[in-house]
């Protein structure tokens, strides 16, 4: 209870952010929680089953591409684009989730980065159903309603910026409850002892590929809702640097851990727009942190939280 | 400067943690006695080097433009933001240069992906976006016509790819054509468009390849082709493939007419080139040589200045921020609609440096200037007109 | 024919470079088990000290490449600092994301210092021709082969009969075993580091006259050298050696017979394949993939 809470103020105190935030201000905050359902969606196959990934844009962009392509061939709407950016991605999630079954390790990296590359370059050449490195206009969400009863309309950045919110706060329920299900504490066993998880009865197969559909449907989510923030599906916005920035996002805060990839999206997005005229120096900021943060706090922010509490426990 | 990322980060912090209700909203608008004007460029990234030489361009207007007592009575400053050539980049740097900088216009940007995204967001908040480099058809097809709020004052990579075919077929009388592209939307359009000018004008393809961008390896390629015995090989891709292929051909002994995309009209191609891209052709907006008078006086006032010799990105960077600047000088305000109109129709006799003699910013319906391209020709290690 | 012999020629040559750089990479992750995507960095510095030194100090070639040699061998130091020392026995996976980390450092390292502008070495040798029947080859991309045959020629033979060679064998097949023995395996750590980083920076040096440095150069040689040493399988510098040379004579026959669009493709489409059929690679041993 005191969970939910807390979770309930949080959400609430960042509904209020339109009202103090520029336009920028709330570009970047937008940014902020579009990549926290994507870190969050990647700690499920990572952190949790213990499955590197280096694909988490590319599940991004297949996403956005969905809204784009669907958008425009089609004219659907946002309340179908959205669960059939999740459907496809979480299929593609599946395809990925294969070769995981055969290798580990530094040979599923490579496999991971292997299937990002060959998704951006799919983007970029397809041009007659991708738009090529112009990529796809996207339609605002206007006027819409859920289910008919609640009618909004979606044009100005709050709108878009409260759509977010809500999909992030959604996404963090959905990881809550899946983390704590009977498949999340399978994902844990096979990530701690595969062979062991296998000895008592765990199907490592299903469990290792529901890891990847998941984590795979969130960045679906996350990549058909900012289709529409940024009214454009372009192949740059889903490159393995992007793959990089979320693994960055969820190694920093803290990677097996619920709240980590969640602190992780605030400070890594936030402080890159904070430098101002040094922002030259963000992609060296950001690779010193990410070696830094690798040898000397391996668990990340949440290990020092941790540490801190057990000190004073 | 620094105080102003202090609030920035203390409003964004103030935001992230719900600290709301204490401070009310600071919004650093214009001042009295400054006019910004916002400038969007890929400063790093992949089009880094192309963004720096636009942005000399834009630097060099503004400069000029308060030697001149600036426009309003007040010192105009430029407000530079970095797109990195990536579409988020590009969004949120004009929502800052819109909302916090209450720019009247923004000249970006390079990449026409970045365009054509930010374009919507220009012309939801109502501020004009005049083009850093971007030329693809694709960036004006997506003004709504009749209505532009993106604008180029040079002709788009339609027309560029049709002056330098009709080239190749009459110019350089060639009969038999190679095409080599990137793989790139520019790159695939232009080959396309080549290959169907040449056709039309009697000529004959012998063969179409393509490769990456940053590609390394051409030998074999160039190799098959010299087999070919071509004519004339046309390149559409960035500079630095296009210099790599030009040498590669010396190399292998391929040694024909060689015709280059827009994207190499740089010094830095021919510096990479060396002396392989003697002879080498390519259509060109703007030389310091050019016929046009107000561009060649440009070109001594820039070379005197910034110690270079212009070429067309810093000409179309300097053009693109003189028609803003004119436009605000002519509304007598920072209203960006009313600059909007200013430019769309206000402009028809501002003269540009770009182009033949008499080239003005008497833009379309479409928001896009048409005039001929030159076709320059390297010789000696300069690109020399006709 | 001629043709055939020429395109054949061209393969070999890009080839070479490709063995250069994958050699590296297999033997740190052979004996290390690190997989290190800094390697592309380490030939994108390469050759701009060799330009550093060549042009801007105006130094002779071979003073420049021993210049080379030693900046090389310092970066592997550093870098086995980074990528070994701090992060040896946690999860393997964190040696690749420090390694990528590096990456991204050093590119941007690069970029601010030296800034985002194509060089390339100029040398009097580009226009030396070299003509081998119908074969014709400037004196620069002549060389390339002959460097690659020298110094992979060497490693061999270090590996196979010198006393550090041995450890370094030791160290890959038993570090367990070879720790017992008496090796001091920190030792073999910086070895293989400089080592590799010494062969990657040669070829990015060898490499800066025949095609364009810039910072980020890595990304596409480090790509090229991961799919070699997946086809010669992990850790197997003869079989890096095999396969670097196939991809490069395969890309060349793909750009001639089948269209130039497709070498990149092809080369991706083997990966692939072998992955799936022969995750060992195809001239490797069978080893536990894990």
């Amino acid at each position: 209870m005191k969970h939910l809470a807390l979770f309930a103020a949080a959400i609430a105190l960042l509904a209020l952010a339109p009202v103090v935030l520029g336009g920028h201000g709330l570009s970047v905050m937008t940014l902020t929680l579009t990549n926290l359902v994507l870190a969050v969606g990647l700690n499920l196959v990572a952190g949790y089953c213990g499955q590197f990934s280096f694909a988490q844009a590319a599940f991004f962009g297949i996403g956005a591409y969905t809204t784009a392509i669907m958008s425009r061939d089609l004219g659907t709407g946002v309340w179908i684009n959205l669960p059939a950016g999740i459907i496809i991605a979480g299929l593609f999630g599946l395809v990925l989730g294969v070769p995981a079954l055969r290798v580990k390790g530094h040979f599923l990296a490579i496999v991971t980065i292997a299937f990002q590359t060959v998704v951006y370059l799919t983007l970029v050449q397809w041009t007659d159903f991708t738009g090529g490195q112009n990529g796809i206009l996207v339609p605002g969400v206007g006027e819409t309603s859920i289910l008919g009863i609640i009618r909004f309309n979606v044009q100005s950045l709050d709108s878009y910026y409260w759509l977010t919110l809500a999909l992030a706060a959604v996404a963090i329920v959905v990881a809550w409850r899946l983390v704590h299900s009977r498949l999340g504490r399978e994902w844990i066993a096979v990530r701690d002892d595969e062979t062991l998880a296998q000895a008592v009865g765990v199907n490592t197969t299903t469990t290792k590929l529901s890891a990847f559909v998941a984590s795979a449907a969130f960045a679906g989510a996350a990549g058909a809702l900012n289709a529409y923030t940024m009214r454009t599906a372009a192949p740059d916005d889903f490159t393995i640097f992007i793959s990089s920035i979320i693994l960055a996002i969820m190694i920093l805060g803290g990677k097996g851990t619920f709240l980590g990839p969640i602190v992780g999206a605030f400070i890594l997005t936030i402080i890159p727009e904070s430098l101002g005229e040094f922002s030259r120096y963000k992609m060296l900021f950001f690779g010193v942190l990410l070696i830094l943060t690798i040898t000397f706090l391996p668990g990340g922010i949440m290990q020092l939280v941790r540490n801190a509490r057990t000190r004073r426990a | 400067m620094t105080r102003l990322h202090r609030r920035q980060a203390l409003r964004l912090i103030a935001g992230a943690t719900g600290a709301t209700l204490a401070t009310p909203a600071i919004i650093r608008a214009q001042t009295p006695s400054e006019l910004k004007i916002g400038g969007m460029l890929p400063l790093s990234g992949p089009a880094a080097i192309e963004g720096h030489q636009v942005l000399k361009g834009l630097e060099f207007a503004v400069k000029e433009a308060n030697a001149a007592g600036g426009a309003l009575d007040r010192e105009i400053v430029l407000m530079v933001e970095d797109d990195e050539a990536n579409t988020t980049r590009g969004v949120i740097a004009v929502r800052k240069l819109i909302e916090t900088d209450k720019v009247p216009f923004i000249v970006g940007t390079y990449a026409s992906a970045v365009v054509i995204a930010t374009m919507q967001i220009t012309k939801e908040y109502g501020v004009p976006l005049l083009s850093g480099g971007s030329t693809s058809v694709a960036a004006t097809d997506a003004n709504e016509p009749g209505n532009p709020w993106f604008f180029r004052s040079w002709p788009s990579s339609v027309d560029q790819g049709l002056d330098t075919a009709n080239a190749i077929t009459g110019r350089f009388g060639a009969k038999t054509v190679a095409i080599i592209h990137d793989s790139g939307s520019y790159g695939y359009s232009l080959g396309d468009q080549v290959e169907q000018v040449v056709k039309d004008n009697g000529g004959e393809i012998l063969s179409r390849d393509t490769y990456n961008a940053g590609e390394q390896d051409f030998t074999t390629l160039l190799t098959r082709i010299r087999s070919e015995k071509p004519d004339a090989v046309y390149i559409g891709g960035w500079a630095g493939d296009g210099a790599m292929i030009v040498r590669q051909a010396t190399e292998v002994g391929l040694r024909t007419q060689f015709v280059g995309s827009g994207s190499m009209v740089s010094d830095d191609f021919i510096e990479l080139a060396g002396p392989a891209s003697e002879g080498f052709a390519v259509a060109t907006l703007y030389e310091p040589s050019t016929p046009n008078v107000y561009g060649a006086e440009f070109g001594k006032r820039f070379e005197a200045e910034v110690g270079q010799a212009a070429g067309t990105l810093n000409s179309l960077g300097f053009d693109s921020t003189s028609i803003g600047i004119e436009a605000v000088r002519r509304t007598g305000g920072t209203d960006s609609k009313a600059v909007r109109d200013m430019i769309a129709t206000g402009l028809a006799d501002f003269p540009i440096v770009q182009g033949p003699e008499g080239a003005t910013a008497a833009f379309d319906a479409k928001g896009s200037v048409d005039f001929p391209n030159f076709i320059a020709v390297i010789k000696d290690g300069v690109r020399t007109l006709a | 024919m001629d043709l055939f012999l020429q395109y054949l020629a061209n393969g070999i040559v890009v080839g070479s470079s490709y063995v250069l750089v994958a050699v590296g990479l297999t033997l740190i992750f052979g004996i290390l088990g690190i997989v290190n995507f800094a390697h592309g960095e380490f030939y994108m510095l390469g050759g701009f000290a060799g330009i550093g030194l060549a042009t801007v100090l105006g130094l002779p070639l071979i003073v420049s490449l021993l210049g080379v040699v030693a900046f090389a061998a310092l970066l592997g130091f550093l870098a086995e600092q980074i990528l070994n020392r701090q992060v040896k026995d946690k999860d393997p996976t964190n040696s690749i994301v420090s390694s990528f980390g590096l990456a991204v450092v050093l590119q941007n390292a690069a970029l601010l210092v030296i800034g985002p502008q194509p060089m390339l070495l100029r040398t009097d040798l580009s226009m030396v021709p070299v003509e081998i029947g119908p074969v014709y080859l400037p004196l620069q991309r002549a060389l390339i082969p002959v460097a690659m045959i020298v110094l992979v020629g060497a490693l061999h033979l270090l590996l196979r009969y010198t006393w550090v060679g041995m450890s370094l064998r030791a160290m890959a097949q038993q570090p367990t075993v070879a720790r017992m023995c008496g090796i001091r395996v920190s030792r073999v750590a910086i070895v293989t580091f400089m080592t590799g980083a010494v062969f990657a920076g040669v070829a990015g040096f060898l490499m800066s006259s025949v095609f364009m440095v810039h910072p980020l150069i890595g990304n596409m040689i480090v790509l090229k050298a991961f799919t070699v040493v997946i086809l010669g399988g992990m850790g197997s510098v003869t079989g890096a050696a095999a396969a670097g040379l196939m991809l490069g004579i395969v890309e060349s026959m793909t750009s001639a017979y089948l269209g130039n669009g497709l070498r990149d493709i092809v080369g991706f489409l083997m990966v692939v394949i072998v992955l799936l059929a022969w995750p060992q690679g195809i001239f490797g041993r069978k080893l536990e993939r894990s």
